[in-house]
């Protein structure tokens, strides 16, 4: 709850909001698709972009709509773009992902950046932002584009969850015909509405943690295990500090007999009613990674997250984890099958990929028969 | 139509509003867009308040130390002038200035207490913050921000996901292109 002081403050910014002004923003945004693209900017347009002082602050919302055409010769799934203000040098920056497109040669397809730029004083001249093609994923999950975020590997992570996720729903229709394939929608949208969600906060350099926490405590991560899994967590820990868990690390193996080059697990947390809740992945934080066959490598981040709910601080009981991703040395990856998920009800706790998300809403919002044109389309 | 002022709005994004004008603003709010979209700037700006309570601009201790050290320099040269005056003149108000300064005493102390309340709940957080806010993602460092907004669709159609190595993604099927889109802020 804000005091006195700061309703003070929101009216004073509220008087600077009376006076803001718009800022053109013509020639400050700069589209980078580099060199021998796949893809060509066919149109762009900011919009209704504009810019505000309220009070000691700047606030700029950038709108921009590009349409991009596919001018390679093969299908596009994916499409990443990295998303830089050089004005705002805050210590992070940002990226716009399409996954599950099916663009085909020669075809255009929109893409829409909504950004908000804050910063304490007034812009200097120059660009705002810079749009940088990352990546573009093709159908034989061939990727092209300089990944300065790896967006190649995420892109095929997303893609290989698409075909799975897709095979499952084709699967369902062909066994139990389109009623059978509503009811798994029905209970798709279902789980999605009741999934737990936690709000989650992420610090790079350590909060300091409230008194009323007391001591942190080291909390042991229990693991799930996947029979197909190319990794096993053997152990791991978290330091618990009421709604505050930080630096969580795992140690893990390599099963299989590929070297591994990309791990990455997921981390459950429980309250104390015992609901379970998707924490955050857990990556490696080691970039160049290389774990041969029956080896041993730890994962582990420094950051501290901090979980609410509804406004509320949750405190931890408990921390799981699984593995969720994994590339090998060769480029290849593996992801969990929908087996693995439907295990220990996952699926109940972890949100659906984008693929089922775009088939809910497929299904929500032009019916049945479109969701099973679109299944038949793969 | 009449819209609530900006304070009222200010208060109703802060949830300081008494309960008759609250729900007066509530009425108003869900017939009126614009106000609505007011109340998003100020939500925003309520993620934003933090790192303003830490710029040097808004010290509140110092202010109030200040404040209080004033007071005190006010007393002292009144006392100072008292000295001056002839010893039993206008002893016949004694009393009144006893009740005053009594009076003046007890003002001073409850503006103390005033003063030296806790601060605003401030997360005192330093260095990058990764979180999510009323309609996007952010990511935060002193009085900067950068975020990336999922306009026109409700924070209930968005799946988070929260990279431990300081990155939030935020997914969503985007109202006016029809596809899936992932928004990801990275603090790296």
């Amino acid at each position: 709850m804000p005091n006195k002081r700061q309703v003070a403050l929101l009216a004073l910014l509220s008087a600077g909001a009376a006076l803001a002004q718009d800022v053109p923003l013509e020639g400050r945004v700069n589209i980078n698709l580099g060199k021998d693209s796949p893809v060509a900017l066919v149109s762009m347009s900011t919009g209704d972009s504009h810019s505000s002082s309220r009070g000691a602050a700047l606030v700029l919302d950038l709108h921009m709509s590009l349409t991009l055409r596919n001018t390679s010769a093969g299908r596009i799934h994916g499409v990443a773009l990295r998303v830089i203000s050089q004005e705002v040098t805050v210590g992070g920056k940002g990226s716009v992902s399409i996954p599950s497109l099916n663009i085909g040669p020669g075809e255009a397809f929109p893409v829409r950046i909504d950004m908000q730029l804050m910063r304490p004083t007034q812009v200097a001249g120059g660009p705002l932002v810079d749009v940088n093609l990352d990546g573009v994923l093709f159908a034989d999950l061939s990727c092209s584009g300089p990944d300065l975020l790896n967006s190649c590997r995420t892109m095929t992570a997303w893609e290989m969850e698409a075909q799975r996720d897709r095979e499952h729903f084709k699967r369902i229709l062909a066994q139990s015909g389109p009623k059978g394939l509503r009811q798994a929608m029905l209970e798709s949208i279902s789980r999605q509405s009741a999934r737990p969600q936690l709000d989650v906060r992420v610090m790079r350099a350590p909060a300091v943690t409230s008194a009323a926490f007391g001591p942190a405590r080291t909390e042991q991560f229990a693991f799930l295990q996947f029979p197909d899994s190319p990794l096993e967590p053997s152990k791991g820990s978290a330091q618990i500090a009421g709604n505050e868990a930080r630096e969580p690390h795992i140690e893990v193996v390599n099963r299989s007999a590929q070297a591994i080059k990309y791990v990455e697990l997921d981390w459950l947390v429980s309250d104390p009613s015992g609901q379970r809740y998707l924490a955050a992945s857990l990556p490696a934080s080691d970039p160049v990674l290389y774990l041969p066959a029956g080896k041993t490598a730890n994962v582990e981040q420094t950051t501290c997250l901090r979980f609410t709910r509804r406004g509320q601080p949750v405190n931890i009981q408990g921390a799981m984890g699984f593995v969720s991703r994994v590339q090998f040395a060769d480029g290849k990856l593996w992801v969990p099958s929908r087996a693995d998920l439907e295990r220990d009800s996952l699926v109940k706790v972890l949100p659906p990929s984008a693929e089922e998300q775009r088939l809910d809403d497929l299904y929500l919002k032009h019916g049945l028969d479109a969701l099973v044109r679109d299944l038949k389309r793969y | 139509m009449k819209h609530p002022n900006q304070a009222t709005l200010a208060l109703h994004a802060g949830g300081d509003l008494g309960a008759i004008a609250r729900w007066r603003a509530r009425r108003h709010l869900e017939r009126c867009a614009e106000c609505r979209e007011e109340i998003t700037r100020f939500e925003q700006l309520r993620q934003f308040l933090p790192s303003l309570a830490d710029s040097p601009e808004l010290q509140w201790n110092r202010l109030a130390a200040e404040m209080k050290a004033n007071i005190r320099l006010g007393l002292a040269a009144g006392e100072c002038v008292r000295a001056d005056e002839p010893a039993g003149a206008g002893r016949i108000w004694s009393g009144a200035r006893v009740g005053v300064a009594l009076a003046s005493a007890a003002v001073l102390l409850a503006t103390g207490v005033v003063l030296e309340r806790p601060g605003p709940t401030v997360d005192r957080e330093t260095g990058v913050v990764v979180q999510a806010t009323a309609d996007g993602v952010q990511v935060r460092e002193g009085g900067q921000a950068l975020g990336l907004m999922h306009s026109g669709t409700s924070r209930e159609a968005v799946t988070y996901q929260v990279g431990a190595q300081g990155s939030m993604e935020a997914r969503y099927v985007d109202s006016e292109t029809g596809y899936v889109t992932v928004n990801t802020v990275d603090a790296q």
